[in-house]
């Protein structure tokens, strides 16, 4: 057992060995896209990486120039996404600082919650299909309540963890009770909130994706896969689940470390 | 004096911090004497720390070599023992694993590790403490089960770094006392490295001051004074002055080169 | 004292339960009083009627036997080579460079959207699902246990070498205790993932035929809403009680007793 990775941590550049991580990568492809054009591996069940490549492109040219299929599916998963991780992250944040003011509220609710936090959205969606219809309506709302929970939950825990000297000291100075809860309450919990957006995005988005496998009318990344699956075009589930990957990387990145820096990092809550 | 147990050889040290390169140490050439309680102290940076790594085996010189029992050390092994400041104490172990473990190890049977740890946990005065986890102990007793599981498996010599420095000023005081009278029960060879001229004067034989860095050995004081020492007494305060003088200069040294630092 | 604590254990169950008897209460309310459809949302007492006569049928019995016999292959599995493989990587560099970012970007993932490859690849029965559950949990494992293996204290590190512990000794001995507090916190996220994934693959798996998600996704053809409304109390109660009952009893007997969680 080596003990010596830490030695090194931090003496090297980090720019020097970028493409280390790529080298796996790169000899998984090349072997897949041998492996599968001498028919080692079933090419139907296994499709070389230049007809997932050529796939994805086919269905991002078919439909155009009017409005690409492939484009289509991703728009309408993402304004799945949009629209729902709003509803739910707000519904959540709200929730979540009413339950951590109020004990009471908290003893009621926690309860619930821990209970319906473990059942998966694709769960709800026969039951959501019954009520709502397929399509939008049953997509959105899952999607909104797998963003809830982790939102509720964890402004609840930031907002119990509030250090009483400074609500006395708001006190003090006479704020109402929105001031409080908008200038101080949520502000502290500010780091616990995005650790809930963080969670809640995630959650929504795995959500919308599964719901979309059984409950979408025809459009979403989701219903692609699922659909390609079914007619066993296996280029486009691979194809699919790739451009999963890169989308939720972008988000992550981009949207969720962009609102951290802009808020609690230069309040110097959380240290890097 | 005692024969040297532990010879220091012409070592340097150097440190990479990012594209920058650190000399810690800079040519140590030192004997420790068997039986014998020696303090390392230098200005803070002056690699004492350091060199008393480099005697675990945690860490390798750059140039030169450190011999135990006259043989190159190579690496962290049960003929030393280490008394950290942070205690680094097992915390899902109780006070008597902790102090069985190096024991447990080193092939002792388990009921003959048992006696023998019980034996040393009454020896820092934790008898009744036996089954408590760390995380319930204060700092004070946190550390004797530190020295507790150093000395426990009978190691050659004992190496603590600044084993007292989290302590408070009472409690410091309180186990200086303490890990006197242990030493006199069991005259083990002692490599101790602390800031705090007074700590050095009160338990050590021999005082080794280190320059600024890169260090290296500036002076050694001897100290030929019965124990327990009186803090206030005339000798006390002589070997005091001495050190304070030899240290001083290393000091003011210290803050030119962060000033002139802090200039570029 | 015993008869304390048991008070206070079913002062707790009752102040659990309370709040799911008033929402059912209020719910029962509102169908008798027609507010609601009987279609659309049958009353408590009806869901409570089909759950007897599913249990004394046998039928879900059998449902979430099925599910639980997916979930253990897959999530043993999932923790044992989670775990290697999580040593593996904090522990070579090299392969860490190599594979941290891969990891990292199969982790966000949803375990869900791999459903669809294992159907094209392993079938649609039995395989696919516990492949889900296994992938559900091995990323969050491994990652995890990554990050406590690299966050594990030098100080305890060095403390086990300088006692002549090294190699699987050390592995067993200190790292894996060590890093305890990440592998826990892996292994309960494992869990809720390995739940959700083993319902979604046994709702897509067309060749499965029990298991508590297909009795969900089948009320679908019957519209048999408090059969949904069942099963998802359910699986809710169940994915509740495996984190509780067993991860958060596991964390207590350890990291808790030993003081490693950060006080909150």
């Amino acid at each position: 057992m080596g003990v010596s990775w830490r030695k090194h941590k931090s003496s090297r550049a980090t720019g020097s060995r970028w493409w280390l991580p790529a080298l796996p990568v790169a000899l998984f492809l090349a072997g897949w896209q041998l492996l599968a054009g001498v028919n080692l591996i079933n090419p139907s069940l296994f499709p070389p990486p230049t007809e997932i490549a050529s796939e994805l492109a086919e269905l991002y040219t078919s439909g155009l120039p009017t409005r690409s299929l492939l484009i289509g599916h991703v728009t309408a998963t993402l304004s799945r996404l949009l629209v729902a991780s709003v509803i739910g992250i707000l519904s959540g944040t709200l929730a979540g600082a009413l339950m951590g003011i109020s004990s009471r509220l908290y003893r009621f609710f926690d309860p619930l919650i821990t209970v319906l936090m473990p059942v998966p959205g694709i769960a709800m969606a026969p039951l959501f299909i019954v009520w709502l219809g397929f399509g939008d309506p049953t997509i959105i709302a899952l999607g909104s309540i797998a963003a809830f929970f982790p939102l509720a939950y964890n402004t609840a825990a930031g907002v119990r963890s509030i250090d009483p000297q400074l609500v006395r000291a708001a006190r003090m100075m006479e704020a109402g009770k929105g001031t409080l809860l908008f200038d101080v309450y949520l502000p502290w919990a500010a780091g616990y909130v995005l650790v809930g957006v963080k969670l809640g995005l995630a959650r929504c988005w795995r959500t919308i994706i599964a719901v979309e496998f059984i409950a979408a009318a025809s459009w979403g990344l989701g219903y692609m896969i699922w659909d390609a699956a079914e007619y066993l075009r296996a280029g486009v589930v691979y194809g699919g689940i790739f451009l999963l990957i890169i989308i939720y990387f972008v988000i992550e990145k981009g949207l969720v470390n962009t609102l951290e820096k802009f808020t609690v990092e230069r309040w110097g809550m959380v240290q890097r | 004096m005692g024969k040297a147990i532990i010879e220091v050889q012409d070592v340097h040290k150097v440190f990479d911090q990012g594209a920058a390169q650190v000399e810690a140490l800079g040519g140590v050439t030192l004997d420790i004497h068997e039986g014998e309680f020696t303090v390392l102290i230098g200005p803070s940076g002056c690699g004492k720390s350091t060199l008393l790594y480099l005697m675990a085996g945690f860490e390798q010189p750059t140039a030169g070599r450190i011999l135990l029992d006259g043989r190159e050390i190579a690496g962290p092994g049960p003929d030393r023992g280490f008394v950290f400041q942070d205690y680094a104490l097992f915390p899902w172990k109780t006070v008597l694993g902790n102090v069985m473990f190096g024991l447990i190890h080193n092939g002792w049977s388990k009921s003959e590790a048992q006696r023998v740890a019980q034996e040393y946990i009454n020896l820092v005065h934790l008898g009744g403490f036996e089954n408590a986890y760390p995380h319930t102990l204060s700092g004070g007793m946190k550390q004797r089960v530190g020295i507790a599981r150093a000395l426990a498996y009978n190691p050659k010599v004992l190496l603590m770094d600044e084993p007292f420095g989290a302590l408070d000023a009472q409690t410091r005081k309180h186990m200086q006392r303490e890990l006197v009278d242990i030493w006199d029960k069991t005259h083990k060879t002692v490599v101790f490295v602390t800031h705090s001229v007074i700590e050095a004067v009160f338990l050590a034989d021999r005082i080794v001051v280190m320059t600024a860095r890169p260090g290296t050995v500036k002076g050694i004081v001897d100290v030929d004074m019965a124990r327990p020492r009186d803090y206030t007494g005339e000798a006390f305060l002589a070997v005091r002055r001495r050190v304070l003088n030899l240290l001083e200069e290393e000091v003011e040294k210290e803050i030119r080169l962060q000033e002139q630092a802090g200039e570029v | 004292m015993n008869g304390d604590s048991g008070r206070a254990a079913a002062k707790s169950i009752v102040e659990f339960l309370f709040p799911f008897l008033v929402v059912g209460l209020l719910w029962e309310l509102a169908v008798r009083l027609h507010l609601v459809g009987m279609e659309m949302l049958p009353s408590p007492s009806v869901i409570v009627g089909k759950l007897w006569t599913l249990t004394i049928r046998g039928v879900l019995l059998h449902h979430l036997a099925s599910s639980l016999y997916r979930l253990a292959i897959g999530y043993v599995l999932a923790v044992g080579l989670g775990i290697i493989v999580g040593v593996a990587l904090a522990s070579r560099r090299l392969l860490r460079e190599m594979f941290a970012p891969v990891l990292s970007m199969l982790i966000s993932v949803p375990t869900i959207a791999w459903v669809p490859v294992l159907l094209i690849t392993m079938g649609l029965g039995d395989r696919t699902v516990i492949t889900a559950v296994f992938l559900g949990g091995f990323f969050a494992i491994t990652y995890n246990t990554m990050r406590g293996i690299e966050m594990v204290n030098q100080g305890q590190l060095n403390a086990a070498r300088i006692m002549g512990v090294s190699g699987w000794r050390l592995f067993v001995e200190v790292l894996l205790p060590a890093s305890l507090v990440s592998v826990i916190t892996g292994l309960r996220l494992g869990i809720g993932y390995s739940w959700r994934a083993l319902v979604g693959g046994e709702m897509l798996s067309a060749l499965v035929e029990w298991g508590i998600g297909k009795m969900v996704y089948q009320a679908r053809f019957w519209n048999d809403v408090a059969v949904m409304l069942m099963g998802l109390l359910i699986i809710g109660f169940s994915g509740f009680l495996l984190d509780r009952v067993l991860l958060k009893w596991l964390e207590r007997e350890t990291v808790e007793k030993w003081g490693m969680l950060a006080k909150r």
